[in-house]
């Protein structure tokens, strides 16, 4: 699959700027997310497009305009941080990601499927390969952690002999197995994140979209949470993080894309929460 | 698919049980309205059978002349009795006319006044019942032209059709009644249904994300819908095998002389009952889930 933006893709500056005119090219140009995406020779030329938006634009039906024009490239294997006031849109590029939403206008492509054309019962198998984190975890209550986890695996159909080594393997990933018999209640906020970090991970998805995964959580299990997301990206999984924690962005220096009033203000490698003059 | 199956069983049972407050909930207000039902159903039935009687007791009566002899009343009798719309005929004579007036007067407890008579002033009859009340075909006429033999046929003609439209009359309302009623228990367990369903909204949300398909989403509700319905129905028909006893008494006494089959009316009951939960459950669920699916 090509990616053929209509202008040509600009070395120094990212594509998106280009709809953000009034805003300074951004300072930290270290590569071209789109050259990435096209395996032009600016780095690592291997990566491969997981996610590619092209001119997307998101119309609600009660007319609130939530993305405007947002081309955006994911590169198998990066990290991303989504960040923008709350209203800006992020809600909305992660539902049209999960296929919760379809684009109004412009394509929305996950590893090679544009999801506005494929059929509805196709798209269980496109979320199979996406893991979601919400801020607010989505556990089950009555459900042990070992259950949350495998509930994930029995309701896509996994035969149950490969459900237990699967869900035994991603707690001990994310430092669970002690807790493997405990209920949700009876666990802090950060091993309630980490449980579903690892439902998230059981179907081991090419991409992992976290929501505002410390949005509930004080700084140092904040800080826990994002040492696995980190780990878990090092083992080749795509992170896409959307977040108001400007410290950890900030400090991790790695992709920010920034959306503002439901464009993208800002595609920076490197970046940091808000922008640099 | 056998593994789906019993996935979704076993997932049915387990949500029954996990939120068993809900469960309870809709299987108590599935109880209610099937025994609401099975009381207007057989409310129903007795009006029906009491219609049926009373349709039954419409018949074509002919004066039969003194001066004919027996010979020709059974002539004529044979000759109406090969008619296709008679069910049957019945030569009452001035004696049996007499005997039946006696008997209809010590039954009211009045003195028998006809003993005071010298002689029978009654005249013998020929009594037509109809295979079909509203289908009088030629009997009248019949019996009208045989003037040797009849003096006069009994102008029931206007009769039968009042009785007819006040029986018709009748159904149509009890059919309306058991429509508005089977409605109201639709309505009624449907949304109690989608109550339980609503309060387990995260879980059908968290299925959807971590892409389980939509057969994996709905089964195991409706499975559970028909968990609800076939305990609310097993319920349902225990409570009425208690109180059959007492009830079929009750409808003894009340309607002693209907045709009124007890066996056939609990055969019934248990099919409406249990088709009627079953199908509620299933239905219920299945539209209450479907909400959640279609995105």
């Amino acid at each position: 699959m090509t990616v053929a933006p209509q202008r040509p893709p600009s070395i120094v500056g990212n594509g998106p700027a280009v709809h953000a005119p009034r805003q300074a090219p951004p300072p930290h140009p270290a590569r071209s997310v789109w050259a990435r995406i096209l395996g032009r020779p600016t780095g690592s030329t291997g990566d491969r497009p997981l996610v590619v938006m092209r001119h997307v634009s998101k119309v609600y039906p009660n007319g609130k305009v939530a993305l405007r024009e947002v081309d955006l490239g994911i590169p198998e294997g990066d990290f991303v941080f989504l960040v923008g006031p709350s209203g800006a849109g992020k809600s909305t590029l992660i539902k049209l990601l999960i296929r919760d939403e379809i684009a109004t206008s412009g394509d929305v492509i996950l590893d090679g499927q544009n999801l506005a054309r494929i059929k509805r019962r196709a798209v269980p198998k496109v979320r199979r390969r996406i893991g979601i984190v919400f801020q607010d975890y989505k556990l089950l209550p009555q459900r042990t952690v070992w259950e949350n986890v495998a509930f994930a695996l029995e309701v896509t159909a996994t035969p149950s002999r490969l459900i237990r080594p699967a869900v035994d393997r991603v707690l001990a990933v994310v430092g669970l197995t002690g807790q493997a018999r405990q209920l949700p209640a009876t666990l802090s906020g950060g091993e309630q994140q980490r449980t579903a970090i690892a439902r998230a991970l059981v179907h081991d998805p090419r991409l992992i979209i976290a929501d505002e995964p410390t949005g509930n959580l004080d700084p140092l299990i904040s800080w826990e949470i994002l040492q696995l997301l980190l780990r878990i990206n090092e083992l080749g999984v795509t992170v896409l993080m959307a977040t108001h924690n400007a410290d950890v962005v900030t400090a991790l220096r790695r992709r920010v894309v920034a959306l503002e009033e439901g464009r993208i203000a800002r595609d920076q490698v490197g970046g940091a929460y808000h922008r640099e003059d | 698919m056998i593994g789906f199956i019993a996935f979704s069983v076993r997932r049915a049972w387990q949500g029954f049980w996990r939120n068993a407050v809900m469960s309870f909930a809709a299987t108590a207000t599935m109880i209610l309205m099937l025994l609401l039902l099975s009381g207007f159903w057989v409310l129903q039935s007795g009006l029906n059978a009491t219609l049926q009687f009373v349709e039954q007791k419409v018949e074509v009566v002919a004066d039969v002349r003194g001066s004919a002899s027996l010979d020709q009343v059974n002539a004529l009798a044979a000759e109406v009795r090969a008619l296709p719309e008679v069910a049957s005929v019945e030569f009452v004579d001035p004696e049996a006319a007499l005997a039946r007036f006696r008997a209809r007067l010590a039954e009211q407890g009045r003195e028998d006044i006809t003993q005071y008579l010298d002689r029978n002033p009654l005249q013998g009859s020929l009594e037509v019942k109809l295979r079909d009340a509203a289908v009088f075909g030629t009997v009248v006429d019949v019996l009208r032209n045989r003037t040797d033999v009849v003096s006069g046929v009994k102008e029931i003609q206007k009769l039968v059709d009042d009785v007819l439209a006040i029986t018709g009359v009748l159904r149509t309302a009890g059919v309306i009644v058991i429509l508005l009623v089977g409605l109201t228990v639709l309505f009624i367990i449907v949304n109690t249904i989608r109550l339980a369903v609503v309060a387990r909204a995260e879980e059908i949300e968290i299925m959807r994300l971590v892409g389980a398909s939509d057969g994996f989403i709905r089964w195991p509700f409706v499975f559970e819908g028909a968990l609800v319905g076939l305990i609310g129905a097993g319920v349902t028909l225990g409570l009425l095998a208690l109180v059959a006893p007492s009830l079929g008494r009750l409808m003894f006494d009340v309607f002693t002389v209907l045709p009124l089959e007890f066996g056939t009316l609990a055969r019934d009951l248990a099919i409406l009952v249990l088709g009627a939960g079953l199908g509620l459950g299933v239905f219920g669920s299945w539209v209450s889930v479907r909400s959640y699916l279609i995105r």
